[in-house]
């Protein structure tokens, strides 16, 4: 009972936290201040991760936070987050604007806003080549890995009621399990198992298939309420599409000669 | 066996990006470590002494202070405190400096029982004696109480100490960049070769427990060879 009493306690300190009003614009705090606070992945690749030779953080949205950083005259510093502090960290403002392959979902309007869509994506299966599974239909009977507390892991049994899901802590330990055989299938977002696949010793083995069994677009998170800030990124964002400099970062990250070859088929919404 | 991968990321996961970026890995979890000690012994030692003071005034809270605490898990500890401290102090705190704080105050709160029941174990007749040659209360706790007590309470330092050094690892949650987060950067980023890897850190991790260990005993020894002097 105390200890219910304590966490209640806590729970309210953590709400009040929470709902700080963001105090000045950040497009002024960022102009004073000379830097852009990005809050990103930094074990996720080709998103954000630690490159092995130089030790520090890179990746497809760093790119693209110094494209934003660039336009506005300030400095890059980065901040990694995980899926549980970026949006604590966003409403808290320890970080000024969040890219870490957050999905844009209806319920995380109530506490931050997004800014247009700059990745797009969908959950697909990884499976063994040649294993006999093409798609969610079938699934039936069959045993597929996802991680504790993801979306994949509802979606999937949406799709496909007569699968078992088991769900691991992160994915390294789904694609294992798929490798020694205790799972048939490891479903999350394309662009994460793209990069799982191609990180084994031997890709040619795996194969990404199916349709998309949910739509997944990843929107850079902004503070609740500064519409200022938003537009910006949002302006900065479809002049990154307009002037091929997206395309180019997207390249670098996902062409064809790369080891995460994941061809661009969607179009950013641009404003007239 | 990949241990290509872990001969390649070890500077990594000695002192993360350094020179170049911030420290990070075995060098942060010391740091963590080293501070939280020095932290935790010192916070651990004046509330467990208000503890057993006969002031309710001063009793009082270092009893709620240590119930709180004990009461709630670290992990949630270290993840409230860095979401709490911009209402505190007035400005977000960087996230290495709010761990610290989080595992000091954690782990003050076992070690003020540590010392209540410590300086409790001794004879009475200290006190009185020491009180009846004339000292004050505080005199008879620096002098003659606390130096035969805290003697008395290494192993139980020891076993704290030890146990903090391993909590450290908690402080990956708001992202420090200590061992554990070292490891899965460079696990999530090969995927293949997380038993090396989680090897290596726990070789790691058992190194500076056991170096905590040994110092400890040689701690006890050097102090040994006085206290049979004495007795």
């Amino acid at each position: 009972m105390r200890k219910a009493a304590r966490l209640t306690v806590l729970a309210c300190l953590f709400t009040l936290v929470a709902a700080m009003p963001a105090l000045a614009g950040k497009l002024d705090d960022i102009k004073s201040r000379g830097t852009l606070v990005a809050g990103v992945k930094d074990s996720q690749r080709p998103f954000g991760f630690v490159d092995e030779k130089t030790n520090q953080i890179v990746g497809f949205e760093i790119d693209l936070m110094q494209a934003l950083a660039t336009r506005l005259n300030a400095k890059l510093e980065l901040k990694p987050v995980t899926s549980s502090t970026r949006i604590p960290m966003l409403t808290q403002g320890a970080v000024d604007i969040v890219a870490a392959t957050m999905t844009h979902k209806k319920e995380r309007e109530d506490q931050i806003d997004f800014s247009i869509t700059y990745f797009m994506t969908g959950q697909k299966l990884l499976v063994k080549k040649d294993g006999g599974i093409k798609s969610v239909a079938d699934l039936a009977g069959k045993k597929v890995g996802s991680v504790k507390g993801s979306t994949s892991e509802q979606n999937v049994k949406k799709a496909q009621p007569d699968c078992t899901v088991i769900s691991f802590e992160t994915y390294p330990e789904a694609f294992l399990a798929l490798k020694q055989g205790k799972v048939q299938a490891v479903t999350t977002d394309e662009s994460i198992l793209v990069g799982i696949k191609n990180s084994d010793d031997k890709p040619e083995a795996w194969d990404i298939v199916g349709e998309y069994i949910s739509p997944e677009p990843y929107g850079l998170g902004v503070a609740e309420n500064d519409s200022d800030f938003r537009d910006f990124v949002n302006a900065a964002l479809m002049d990154m599409w307009e002037k091929g400099e997206y395309q180019k970062i997207y390249d670098k990250w996902f062409g064809k000669t790369t080891k995460d070859y994941l061809p661009l088929t969607w179009k950013m919404e641009l404003w007239p | 066996m990949h241990w290509d991968i872990v001969f390649r990321n070890f500077d990594y996961f000695l002192i993360g990006a350094y020179p170049k970026g911030p420290l990070g890995g075995l060098a942060m979890t010391v740091i963590l470590a080293v501070g939280g000690i020095f932290g935790a012994f010192w916070l651990g030692l004046g509330v467990g002494l208000m503890r057993i003071s006969k002031k309710p005034s001063l009793r009082w809270p270092a009893m709620a202070f240590i119930e709180i605490i004990r009461g709630t898990p670290l992990l949630m500890v270290v993840f409230w405190f860095y979401f709490l401290a911009p209402v505190v102090f007035g400005h977000t705190l960087p996230e290495a400096e709010s761990a610290l704080i989080a595992l000091i105050v954690f782990t003050s709160a076992y070690i003020a029982e540590i010392v209540r029941a410590g300086v409790e174990a001794l004879p009475k007749g200290q006190m009185e004696a020491a009180r009846g040659t004339g000292l004050s209360h505080f005199q008879a706790m620096t002098h003659i109480i606390l130096p035969q007590a805290l003697f008395n309470m290494i192993p139980s330092f020891v076993n704290q100490f030890v146990s903090l050094t391993k909590d450290t690892s908690l402080a990956f949650i708001i992202g420090v960049n200590e061992l554990t987060k070292a490891a899965t950067q460079v696990n999530n980023r090969t995927l293949t070769a997380p038993t090396e890897i989680f090897i290596t850190i726990a070789v790691l991790y058992f190194v500076i427990c056991y170096c905590l260990t040994e110092f400890s005993r040689y701690l006890e020894r050097r102090i040994n060879r006085y206290q049979a002097r004495g007795r």
